[in-house]
């Protein structure tokens, strides 16, 4: 695979890195990246880039694969192609899968099917035993496997004691704890946000607060057990911003994520009752997607994550109420970021870079990726101010469900490079 | 003289409805009760067929709309998803293109969850009418409660309507605010905290925290029935103590003679309502009834129009 980019504008924070080159990759490594026209050889594919940016590789650090045990909805490989037809040369997978991501066998059956894509697979594993939140999961060992972060997500750890004894567990090696921030005494047979559109669709509600509980808890035990790593994963309310605002700027190791979803779409779309907006965290308000852009721009957000969590169609197409929760996301998140946070002025395209490749991979402890003359090349490639319209019938996932289809972007991912591969983005 | 129609061809919801649409219902309603002892059966849905799709159990609403659909003489068959393969697995989908093979126009359908008819209404070309949805909407039993004070006060701009009891879990509250409101009528909610939806600026109604400060307020006081089990989760501390404070009872009817009562059945005797009350000529639980069926025959014929039949 050897391809020249020719003027591309490389961007890349962490280098202070932001110029239109010649990018030449060659057998998978940085051959040639100068503003000046170099020699290339003849089997060399040349690529007019003038409309392109490459960055690092962007990482979306929460990914469903749902392999093993829903197979029907997504698995490793399909999920790796939709990462790679998104733009994204890195994911980190959930363990809520059947049976889940409790134990090294279960790792390494994924890291067998995941093993020479051009797609990263990273895996984190559950906090308790089957994510039952009664015994801590064999969390030293899984860390042998290459485990560093460390949730049961979709089911936050409820009891306190529980959770605490997991900060102290994990501090030794100060491992990565995360949560999916729900406290669920409260949230019991939810539908969506509770606020003014759930009063009148008579549809029961999920209160911000069930979520700021849990996360302002969990900062607490941080906090109490050492100022241990924590994580929130994407958090949906105003509240949920304030908090983590406060807890980083007390000093604490807190950082977060949010989903596209949760800064772009509003709970009133609820109205139509299509299960495609119904998701966990739900849709908020519009107060709350001004706080979570806000949260964006001033750094309270480190990063974006798609929660991509593929169903069927069968198993959405049901009465509202009885629908599962979760939407597709990694063949929208850049195009929605680049969207409502690039294209609106709200965020520069380094600022997103940072919240797509930098701070996750960051976060998440992994390698950092230099764009620099022979080194490996690990690179998205994608068109900043393109338009295009969502179409699901060229995704690469198994599933439909996403409530963008048909949707007007502007800004899209053309082509990912990494592990000596090349993916040419089809939407 | 171009035949009357209602601006939605279904009706989902009470916001479906403006103005002009209720009271054309009222007037069609008013004509089949002038005229059912001279006419007895009229014709409006002849060769029509009629899906009664009642997912939940329901005795007045199911009889109320079979009556008014076999009054206008149209073909009715019911569903009860006991006997029926949802029972098996079947999706409610399936559900609904199963029997809209058999070529059925209308469905009228009762679900106990929120939305089912926008749901339905979106996967077929016949005409849905909510029969009462989750805790969303029952829009004919708020047709039904507007006509009953219609015909009482002669009209319904400026009345002052409080309806007490468990906001939350209504869906007969959300129709009425709707329906209330566009025809003018001043709304209050009174009821226990744990009751009321949270945000009600979005319907803008008065919240009235003592029972007799209501009744002080009120015209008319709308009765809801408390379901038993609103005490098993935990929302009240008991039905005594709800009954106590939030009951409507003799005394309320000694302080304020003139009040008119209305409840959506089935009445709870001796909960939200005192059984003495039940004779009482202001209240009108059975004239709701009796107007229940001509409402909805108006409503049925004047959807029927847009079947193009």
């Amino acid at each position: 695979m050897n391809h020249y980019f020719k003027k591309i504008r490389v961007v890349s924070p962490e280098q202070k890195l932001d110029k239109v080159v010649n990018l030449w990759l060659k057998d998978g490594i940085i051959k040639y990246c100068s503003a000046k026209d170099t020699e290339i050889d003849k089997n060399t594919t040349v690529i007019p880039s003038e409309k392109f940016v490459a960055s690092p590789g962007f990482f979306d650090m929460h990914v469903h694969l749902r392999e093993p045990g829903d197979e029907q909805k997504e698995d490793v490989l399909t999920g790796c192609e939709s990462a790679a037809n998104g733009g994204f040369t890195g994911i980190c997978c959930m363990p809520n899968t059947v049976p889940a991501i409790d134990h090294p066998t279960v790792v390494e059956f994924i890291k067998g099917k995941a093993k020479d894509n051009i797609v990263d697979v990273n895996i984190s594993a559950a906090i308790t035993i089957k994510r039952e939140g009664k015994y801590l999961a064999p969390m030293l060992e899984l860390n042998d496997y290459g485990v560093a972060f460390f949730t049961d997500d979709g089911k936050a750890v409820q009891n306190s004691n529980i959770m605490k004894r997991a900060f102290e567990y994990a501090g030794s090696k100060d491992l990565l704890l995360s949560q999916h921030c729900e406290d669920e005494l409260m949230t019991e047979g939810f539908s969506m946000n509770e606020g003014m559109v759930s009063t009148k669709l008579g549809l029961k509600g999920y209160p911000s607060v069930a979520e700021e509980v849990i996360l302002t808890r969990d900062i607490i035990l941080a906090e109490y057990c050492g100022n241990r790593r924590y994580h929130a994963q994407h958090i949906s309310t105003a509240g949920s911003v304030n908090i983590i605002r406060k807890a980083k700027d007390k000093g604490l190791r807190v950082t977060c994520e949010v989903a596209p979803h949760h800064f772009s779409l509003p709970d009133t779309l609820i109205e139509s009752y299509d299960t495609n907006f119904k998701m966990n965290p739900p849709l908020r308000t519009e107060k709350d997607i001004e706080a979570l852009k806000e949260g964006l721009a001033d750094g309270t957000i480190d990063c974006i994550a798609s929660d991509h969590a593929p169903h069927t169609l069968y198993e959405k197409e049901v009465e509202y109420e009885k629908a599962p929760n979760g939407i597709i996301g990694l063949e929208t998140s850049l195009g929605i970021s680049m969207s409502y946070l690039v294209n609106t002025g709200l965020l520069t395209i380094n600022q997103l870079i940072e919240k797509m490749s930098v701070n996750p991979r960051k976060i998440l402890g992994l390698q950092k990726i230099i764009i620099k003359e022979s080194e490996k090349a690990n690179l998205t490639i994608f068109a900043p101010n393109e338009d295009w319209i969502v179409d699901t019938d060229l995704f690469k996932s198994k599933s439909r469900n996403t409530p963008y289809n048909g949707m007007k972007l502007k800004g899209k991912p053309r082509f990912v490079i990494n592990n000596n591969k090349i993916y040419c983005s089809n939407l | 003289m171009p035949e009357e129609t209602l601006s939605h061809p279904y009706l989902l919801s009470s916001e479906d409805l403006n103005y002009d649409d209720i009271l054309k219902i009222f007037k069609k309603a008013k004509y089949f009760m002038d005229n059912i002892q001279s006419v007895k059966k009229f014709d409006d849905l002849k060769g029509v067929t009629v899906g009664l799709a009642f997912f939940e159990s329901s005795t007045r609403t199911k009889l109320s709309f079979e009556l008014s659909a076999k009054r206008l003489s149209a073909d009715v068959f019911s569903f009860q998803s006991s006997s029926s393969s949802l029972s098996k697995g079947e999706s409610l989908l399936d559900t609904l293109r199963t029997i809209e093979a058999m070529e059925v126009q209308v469905f009228i359908v009762r679900h106990q969850n929120s939305g089912v008819p926008v749901f339905l209404q979106k996967n077929t070309s016949g005409i849905v009418i909510n029969a009462g949805d989750g805790k969303h909407e029952h829009p004919t039993q708020a047709l039904l409660d507007a006509f009953t004070l219609h015909r009482r006060f002669k009209k319904i701009d400026g009345l002052k309507v409080c309806i007490i009891g468990d906001i939350l879990h209504s869906r007969v509250a959300r129709s009425n605010v709707n329906t209330l409101k566009t025809l003018g009528a001043e709304l209050a909610f009174c009821s226990p905290g744990t009751l009321l939806p949270r945000e009600l600026n979005v319907w803008n109604v008065n919240i009235i925290d003592e029972l007799d400060d209501a009744v002080d307020w009120a015209d008319v006081v709308m009765v809801l029935r408390l379901q038993r089990e609103r005490m098993d989760s935990g929302l009240i501390p008991s039905v005594k103590e709800f009954s106590k404070y939030y009951g409507i009872t003799f005394k309320h009817f000694t302080k304020k003679p003139e009040l008119v009562l209305l409840h959506p059945g089935p009445v709870n005797y001796g909960i939200e309502l005192d059984y003495l009350l039940s004779s009482y000529p202001n209240v009108l639980i059975q004239t709701q009834v009796k107007h229940g069926v001509f409402i909805r025959m108006a409503l049925l014929s004047l959807l029927a129009k847009n079947l193009g039949h």
